[in-house]
């Protein structure tokens, strides 16, 4: 016999009650009742928005070590249940902290901040194609992560941020609003600096470091080409040759970094009529400043790299 | 009367045989329908309090009776499969709280939910020992589950394959133990509870395995094309998800359609859960929404011929007894004529005589109800678990 036969012969047995109307409804969230909220996010950016919105009515949290990088991060059990028990778990979307589908978090806390804007993300191209069996082709990499580096899209961040914020503490809507404006006109701007920097030679190529700046790329329309360089290791052999090889094809005389690189490996790139700026994706909390200073010192790095006058850095 | 009682005392001594069967007769036919009443009011309010807890089910069209059991209990199968976007959609309606479920796969015959966090808070669930799960491949496991298997936090639990002898089908997997639940004396006791995307790396949907492109087995590539690399069923898929192969593992497809089985939905208030109810009216849906109390309350009356059955076969026994109780005593009557006699000559009156046989009557059903009472009062709250999980 059956299990439903089972069960349906234990209702038989039952008589027809009379069930009363009680009805059971949604229980309390973590935050019910509670004047702030426990935010935890996947990197700094979403940290800094969160603050500049949510102000002293949230507290929030970003766990990661700083000498990581967020995007390759993996939390350990307990930082997990941590994020398991907050109020609201801010993620940046398009594939960044690839971490997050590999756990257990509560689907109804999670806000995908870039859910806003998928006609903006940017596949990564290159990526290794395969099969298994006679199956259907696919590939493991996909989209861009690093989004907000993009003032604009930083703005969609920060929008979906004050929702999340306005629909869980309705009563605070207003001080969101106001938040949400101030922190709009700064990225706004930022926009302006970057837009301007630009447009003094908006044909100029760059090298890139690190395949990171393909939001900037296409918000600006830079002329990038990127390798695979880290600011603190010595580039091998093979990478100087790979960068002789792109050189001759495509003159650039800037070269942007995630961070300072090294002095040896930008004094070569010096010699070779390269010069090497930062453009930091903050990612990380900065050392002294915030992220709207370090994002206004890449403008202005990236003004001086379009600078008319140092065109002349070029071989 | 009192002055009789030795005499009654002795006389259902020296005649023991008819005193137990007596005794048997009458506590059997009280305890029988005492037992099954009492059964029967707890069925009825457990079953009333798990469905009530439960206020909508939404899933494929189909049986309605197989979505609610499937949704409240874990017992039968779904009539199918919905996408899981369905479930986003009800959260975004702004109406209720959807706790997903995905449930088709069992270990060690328990069955395994495929969820969301959200589920324990929402039934009340919590961890005794351990904590929830954290990453893929982990499970928590119900009170009965963990007494029944022996299983503690840090054991492994290997789930059941789908069928022995499909060699090709999925793999089981082997998923790490990470809490024990405390009991909930509902049908969650004996689950075995995973995140969603668990479920589907079990239902196959999801899957790690050697990078292709670095694989030292060269029987792992069928062959390798200007855009992709076509891997051999010879490539192994791990089994058991470790921090070492975690960041493997991968889904294939459209995450807003892969499978569940079932949403349970919570209405922030009785007014929006009318309003969800309404977006499931009409031709053009795909899903049903379900009400599980009033389905349960349809599947009671359907079957409330039943009740009646037992009620009369109760009735019938009942009668059945109080005719064999009649014999007997008439027929004692008759075997103790000649005793009657002698004590009318001693002087005892007819009165007297009628007295001694009442007495005896009611000695024996107030023992038997005594006895039906206590007997029924053990076998509910022995029963109390089981009732409670079956229905609860």
């Amino acid at each position: 016999m059956s299990r439903r036969h089972h069960i349906l012969l234990a209702l038989s047995a039952v008589a027809l009650g009379t069930a009363a109307c009680r009805e059971a409804t949604v229980p309390d969230a973590p935050s019910a009742g509670r004047e702030t909220l426990t935010v935890y996010t996947v990197n700094y950016p979403l940290q800094y928005f969160a603050e500049r919105i949510g102000r002293d009515l949230v507290e929030v949290v970003f766990p990661a070590p700083g000498d990581v990088d967020p995007a390759e991060w993996r939390p350990d059990d307990e930082t997990i249940r941590r994020y398991q028990q907050a109020d609201l778990i801010l993620l940046n979307g398009a594939g960044y902290a690839r971490w997050t589908r590999h756990v257990s978090l509560p689907a109804g806390r999670q806000v995908d901040t870039a859910a806003g804007f998928p006609d903006q993300l940017l596949e990564v191209p290159d990526a290794v194609v395969h099969s298994h069996g006679d199956g259907d082709p696919h590939a493991h990499a996909g989209t861009a992560f690093t989004t907000w580096i993009d003032p604009l899209l930083a703005l969609e961040h920060a929008r979906a941020i004050k929702e999340a914020f306005r629909d869980r503490l309705p009563e605070h809507t207003a001080v969101f609003e106001q938040s949400f404006e101030a922190l709009a006109g700064d990225l706004r701007a930022l926009h302006g600096e970057l837009e301007a920097a630009v447009a003094r030679d908006p044909d100029r190529p760059l090298f890139a470091s690190h395949p990171v700046y393909h939001y900037l790329e296409a918000r600006y329309g830079l002329k990038l080409e990127s390798f695979h360089w880290e600011p603190d290791e010595m580039p091998g052999e093979s990478a100087w040759e790979a960068f002789e090889r792109k050189r001759a094809e495509f003159p650039a005389s800037w070269m942007l970094w995630e961070d300072q690189p090294l002095d040896e490996t930008a004094a070569l790139l010096a010699g070779r009529g390269v010069e090497s700026i930062v453009f930091n994706p903050c990612s990380q909390p900065p050392a002294t400043g915030d992220f709207l200073d370090v994002m206004r010192e890449n403008a202005s790095n990236l003004h001086r790299a379009f600078a008319p006058d140092d065109n002349a850095a070029a071989p | 009367m009192i002055k009789l009682l030795p005499l009654i005392r002795h006389y259902l001594v020296y005649h023991r045989g008819k005193t137990v069967t007596l005794t048997i007769c009458l506590t059997t036919a009280l305890y029988l329908p005492l037992t099954v009443h009492s059964l029967v009011e707890m069925l009825q309010a457990e079953m009333v309090r798990r469905a009530e807890a439960t206020p909508i089910v939404i899933g494929p069209e189909g049986s309605r009776f197989d979505l609610v059991l499937h949704a409240l209990y874990f017992h039968t199968d779904a009539p199918g499969t919905i996408p899981r976007k369905a479930a986003a959609g009800v959260g975004d309606s702004g109406y209720a709280a959807a706790v997903p479920l995905f449930v088709r796969y069992r270990a060690r015959g328990h069955p395994i939910v495929g969820t969301t966090l959200e589920y324990f808070p929402l039934r009340g669930l919590d961890i005794g020992r351990g904590h929830l799960p954290t990453l893929l491949g982990d499970c928590v496991v119900g009170w009965q589950v963990a007494q029944r298997l022996g299983l503690s936090p840090g054991d492994r639990l290997l789930s059941d394959p789908e069928n022995v002898f499909d060699l090709g089908g999925a793999y089981p997997l082997d998923m790490r133990v990470t809490g024990i639940l405390d009991p909930a004396h509902s049908p969650d006791d004996h689950a075995v509870f995973v995140d969603l995307k668990t479920a589907w790396i079990i239902e196959g949907i999801g899957h790690g395995h050697d990078d292709l492109d670095e694989t030292a087995d060269p029987e792992s590539v069928l062959r390798t094309e200007e855009d992709r690399t076509v891997a051999s069923p010879a490539l192994r898929t791990h089994t058991r998800i470790t921090p070492e192969n975690l960041a493997s593992f991968h889904f294939h497809g459209d995450p807003g359609e892969f499978p569940l089985t079932a949403i349970l939905a919570f209405p922030h208030d009785p007014r929006s859960g009318t309003l969800l109810l309404g977006r499931y009216v009409g031709e053009e849906s795909r899903l049903q929404a379900l009400r599980p109390r009033e389905v349960t309350e349809e599947l009671l009356g359907m079957v409330v011929q039943l009740k009646r059955f037992f009620d009369f076969h109760h009735a019938l026994m009942f009668a059945v007894v109080g005719l064999f109780v009649a014999l007997v005593m008439l027929l004692s009557l008759r075997l103790r004529k000649r005793e009657a006699e002698t004590l009318f000559h001693l002087g005892c009156s007819r009165g007297t005589l009628f007295t001694l046989q009442a007495a005896e009557l009611l000695i024996l059903l107030t023992v038997s109800a005594v006895l039906a009472g206590a007997a029924s009062w053990t076998t509910v709250q022995a029963a109390r678990t089981w009732v409670q999980t079956l229905s609860g």
